[in-house]
Order: structure tokens, then sequence, then C-alpha cells
């Protein structure tokens, strides 16, 4: 298991690396001279070489790399080049929306989808089973925004249950906060479950057929203690790489609510910024959501090991 | 006891002919959606950027306006029809290349095996980066549209071709024939393209059209947040996109896009699932 862990850990690194170059180069290859824009259209080219200097971005692209990524090791993820706030700062304010959001969808569909994908699975032959498999088709085909305006339009216009959209801090009123979260965490987490709701069908369906099920059940156990015991620890394994697919996804459903129940997270900073080239702040954001979602994976990876032995010998 | 019995029988039993519906249904729904981008490359009822504000919010169903038109009294059926036809070719063209690219990488990382290890963890790095995050810097940056669009999509869907491709082509290639064209003297291109690629090539179809199907959904998606497709062009996500900022999202024309994209993406997997079926009939037999 250490050795396996270690493994893991520097696969962790290496793609990390290697994704800050990609982020890097890609931010700073399209765009575009960035003094210029900071400056505005009625800037001298002395004034933009001027302001460049100042800024650092004149210096070769690796020299300005490496300075960016000792700095973001070292917890310094820069700051913007106007407000001169801190781009540390910058993230942390929208965290109580983003992480909250996506970690509630990301539960909520594991909740809605291990249950009920089993359900599916045990009823295939039975009308119950192929109603959810038929729910599940359709809500994979539905797009998340879709489903938030359907939602809020459903729960906040007509219901008057939830509001339709904004945000209340959590400092301000707990409840308040609560409440702003329900309907976007509902919408990611059901759009999430359907998806995770066909694979975990699927991959019971596949094992139910397995010897070892069959010798389960011949040793006894009945057919639910055999599903439960043999064949969800076995399904699983398909189902923890469904996961670290879904974490990609999730970071993309949250994006888009945001911007369906207008939150104040981390999609409207990273558009305000890349619009601002606020060329620091963007990478070192997008580095923290790289690094969020490698982490949701790792974790995901050494679960993986944990459920399955063969995996921890390596391949 | 009798129940496990039953069991036993049942998979002795010869495979019960499977329905070919979801083939049948799925095939027709993408035809006609097809069709219906095909028909709006040559005519539409009215030019999709030509406003006219005395015919602002008409109702579905006035007589030349099928499905009203908008707060702009733009033609709402010509925009639907262009947005399919945006949607078809967006989701197509991603998956097309990635297919391609993908194909190409997973067989060389499955026959050179100096090659496997590099070609799998770029891949795997790919994979780990929210792609919908990069499609937003991307589109900030160098501009939004159909190129900045399709770029991102393909840069987010190749890897999961490359894995599938990878892992089909070495089932293929540890197979006996396949040592016998090897010591026939085979080359590895010769038993690339004459047995590991036909043997792959229905995995790759499913594949296409599961990930087509993700292309229309990301599309919209990042249409909807306005970093997709821009006017002059017109997409089903930006539709949505305009719907809710102009009007609210109480308005019926909030709905007709919303559909039109559950349609063409629920006909694209069924007909994915249809053909899976129908390529291989064992595996429906065990999965469903």
């Amino acid at each position: 298991m250490g050795r396996f862990i270690l493994r893991r850990l520097a696969f962790f690194a290496i793609t990390l690396l290697t994704t800050s170059v990609l982020i890097f180069t890609l931010i700073r290859a399209a765009g575009g001279n960035v003094a210029a824009i900071l400056l505005g259209k009625n800037s001298s080219a002395e004034e933009i070489h001027k302001l460049s200097t100042e800024l650092g971005l004149e210096r070769p692209l690796p020299v300005q790399y490496f300075e960016w990524m000792g700095n973001f090791l070292h917890g310094n993820l820069g700051q913007a080049f106007r407000s001169k706030q801190l781009a540390s700062h910058l993230i942390w304010s929208q965290a109580p929306v983003s992480v909250p959001l996506s970690l509630g969808g990301l539960i909520l569909a594991i909740i809605i989808a291990i249950p009920l994908g089993t359900f599916a699975a045990k009823n295939f032959n039975r009308p119950s089973g192929a109603f959810v498999a038929v729910l599940s088709q359709i809500g994979i085909a539905v797009p998340v925004f879709w489903a938030g305006l359907l939602l809020s339009l459903v729960f906040g216009v007509h219901l008057h249950l939830l509001p339709t959209g904004g945000w209340v801090p959590w400092s301000e009123n707990f409840v308040g906060a609560l409440r702003s979260l329900a309907l976007p965490v509902f919408t990611l987490g059901i759009v999430m479950a359907s998806t995770l709701t066909r694979y975990t069908r699927t991959a019971i369906l596949d094992v139910m057929n397995e010897d070892f099920v069959r010798t389960a059940r011949a040793s006894g156990m009945s057919r639910r203690v055999a599903l439960i015991k043999v064949g969800l620890r076995n399904a699983s394994l398909p189902l923890v790489t469904v996961l670290g697919l879904l974490a990609a996804e999730m970071v993309g459903g949250t994006v888009i609510i945001e911007k369906v129940y207008s939150l104040p997270g981390i999609s409207r900073m990273i558009l305000d910024n890349v619009t601002a080239r606020e060329v620091v702040v963007v990478q070192s954001t997008v580095m923290v959501i790289v690094v969020y979602v490698m982490t949701i994976n790792l974790i995901i990876d050494l679960a993986y090991g944990l459920l399955d032995p063969r995996i921890r010998v390596g391949k | 006891m009798s129940e496990m019995m039953q069991s036993v029988k049942n998979s002795l039993k010869r495979p019960r002919k499977k329905s070919r519906l979801p083939l049948i249904v799925g095939a027709s729904i993408t035809l006609v959606m097809v069709i219906i981008g095909v028909i709006s490359m040559f005519w539409i009822p009215q030019d999709v950027n030509v406003s006219d504000p005395s015919i602002r919010m008409l109702p579905i169903g006035t007589p030349h306006h099928l499905f009203g038109t908008d707060f702009l009294g733009r033609d709402v059926t010509s925009m639907l029809m262009t947005g399919v036809r945006t949607s078809v070719i967006i989701g197509a063209s991603a998956a097309f290349l990635s297919l391609f690219i993908g194909t190409l990488f997973g067989m060389l990382a499955a026959s050179i095996s100096k090659l496997d290890e590099p070609i799998m963890r770029t891949a795997d790095i790919f994979m780990a980066m929210p792609g919908i995050i990069f499609a937003l810097v991307l589109a900030s940056t160098i501009g939004a549209g159909y190129v900045t669009t399709i770029f991102a999509l393909t840069s987010f869907f190749t890897p999961a071709f490359v894995r599938v491709t990878r892992a089909s082509s070495m089932r293929v290639l540890s197979e006996d024939y396949i040592s016998v064209a090897r010591l026939y003297g085979r080359s590895r291109l010769f038993i690339t393209f004459r047995h590991v690629l036909p043997n792959v090539s229905s995995i790759l179809i499913v594949q296409f059209t599961i990930y087509f199907a993700a292309g229309v959904l990301s599309e919209a998606g990042l249409s909807f947040l306005g970093v997709g497709i821009n006017r002059p062009s017109v997409s089903l996500g930006m539709m949505l996109h305009e719907a809710v900022e102009q009007i609210g999202i109480t308005d019926p024309l909030g709905v007709w896009p919303g559909l039109g994209i559950v349609i063409l993406v629920i006909g694209l997997n069924l007909l994915g699932d249809g053909l899976r079926d129908y390529f291989d009939p064992r595996f429906s037999q065990r999965v469903r």
C-alpha cells in the first residue's frame, strides 16, 4: 500500500507540474499584449513598454513561469495588476460559494445514484427498473443549465419555496445562505446523478452475472446480501473511475450553475479577470481549480486501492 | 434455490433477440435533426438577425412565425433551425476530430510499447483538466466562435478516445491470430490496419455517437455562458442565454431551445446504445 500511495503522489505532482506549464503557455500565448490591454486603446508604445517592464512582462517567458510557479508553491498566488488585490484573497472569497456547491452536488449525486442504480439493476426485467433506466437516460440528455432554469421556474417562481437566484453570505444569514444554495446543489446533484445511475446500473448488472456472485448465492447468501456484500464491492471499481470523470464534470457544472442562479462564485471571478487580462490571477485561479479536481481524483484513486488489492500491487 | 436454477437455465438459453427499437428511434431522431440542419443551410423562413420591433414576442402558432418571435421580433423557427445546425456541426466536428486523433494515438500506444506510457500519461493529464474552464479562458482571450469551441471540445474529448482505442486494440493484439500474422511476417502497420482497426471500429462508432451528444451538450453550455457561439451565428444554448438575459425564465422562449437540445441528445444516445447492441449482442445480453 505504501508504494502504491507513493506512486500515486508522484503522478499527482508530475501532472500538476505539466498542467501548470500548459496553463501558463495557453494564457500567455492567447492573451495578447497584456500591458496594451491594461492601458486601453489610447496609449503610446512608450507607455506600454514602461508598464510591461514594470510588471515584469518583458522578461523571457520561462523566467516568468518559474517565478510564478516558485511563488505559487510558497503559497503566494500573485496579485491583480490594477487593484493590487491578492489572488489568494480573491479565490478565498469565492470558496464559500463554489466549494459547498460543487461538493454538495457530487455527494448528492452519489447518494441518489448508487441506490437508484442498484435498484434499476436488481429490477432490470421489471417495469420499475426500466422506468429508472429511462429516467436516467432523459436526465443525461438535459443540459445542466436548462435543468436549473426549469427547477427555478417550478420551485422559485411558481411555488415560491426557494430563491431563484442571488446569494446571501454565510456570515450574514446562515439559513439564507443554505436556502440560496439549495436549488443549485439540487440541480447539479440530479444532473450528475443521472449519469452515475446509468453507470451504477451497468456495473451491477455486469457483476450480477459473474461466477463469484453465483457462488455467494450458492453459499446461502440471499440475493440482496450477495449483491451488497460481493456485488457492490466489485461493481465499485468501474464506478470509482466514473467518479473521477464526474469530478471534472462537477467543475464545469458548477461554473454553469453559478451563472444560472447568479451566484458570486468562481466562474464570475474567472470571467471578470480573463476579460480584464489579469493574467496572473487567472493562471493562479485555474491552477487552484486543477489542484482541487486532482485532489479529489487522488482521494478517489487511493480509495480505489483500498477497494481492490490488485490495484495496489500495480498494473 | 429454484430462482438460482432458473438463472442458470437462463444463462444456458440461446440469447433472445434484442429489440431494435432504440436503434430505430435514435437513428430517426438523429436523421430528422441532421435534415433540419441541412435544410437550414439553404433555406430558413427568415434571416435570424433581422429584427422587427413591430412584431415582438408573437406567441407560438402565429401564421408565418410558427414558433413565434423573440423580444426583438426575430423569427424563432429560423433561429431553432439554425441552432440545430450549429449543434450538429459542432458536436459532430468535435467528436470526429477526437475520434481521428484519439484512434491514432490509442493505436500507437497499443502497438508500440515505448510510446505507451508517455501517451497514456499525457491523456491522463488532459483528462484531469476541467475542460470548461479552459474553454472559458480560450474563448475570452482568442475570441469565441466555431473554431475555438471545436478546438476546446476536441482537446477535452480526445483522451477518452485514446483510452478506449488503446484498451480494445490491446485486446485484439493479444489474440492468437495476431501472433500467427506476426509469424507469417506481416508488418506492424499491416496488422494495425488489417486486423486491429476493423475489430475496434464498432466500439469507436459507439463512442463517436456518445461524444457527439456530449459535444452538443457542452457547446450549449458554453454558449449559454456567452463564450461559445455568438451572433451573428445562432446556437440553441445562445438562444437560452438571450432568453434568460432579456426576458427572464418564465417565458416559453426558454423552453424550445432546451427541448431541442434534449431531443437531439436523447436521439444520439439511443443511437449509440442501439448501435452497441447491434454490433455486440453478447454485451447487451449481459448488460441489459
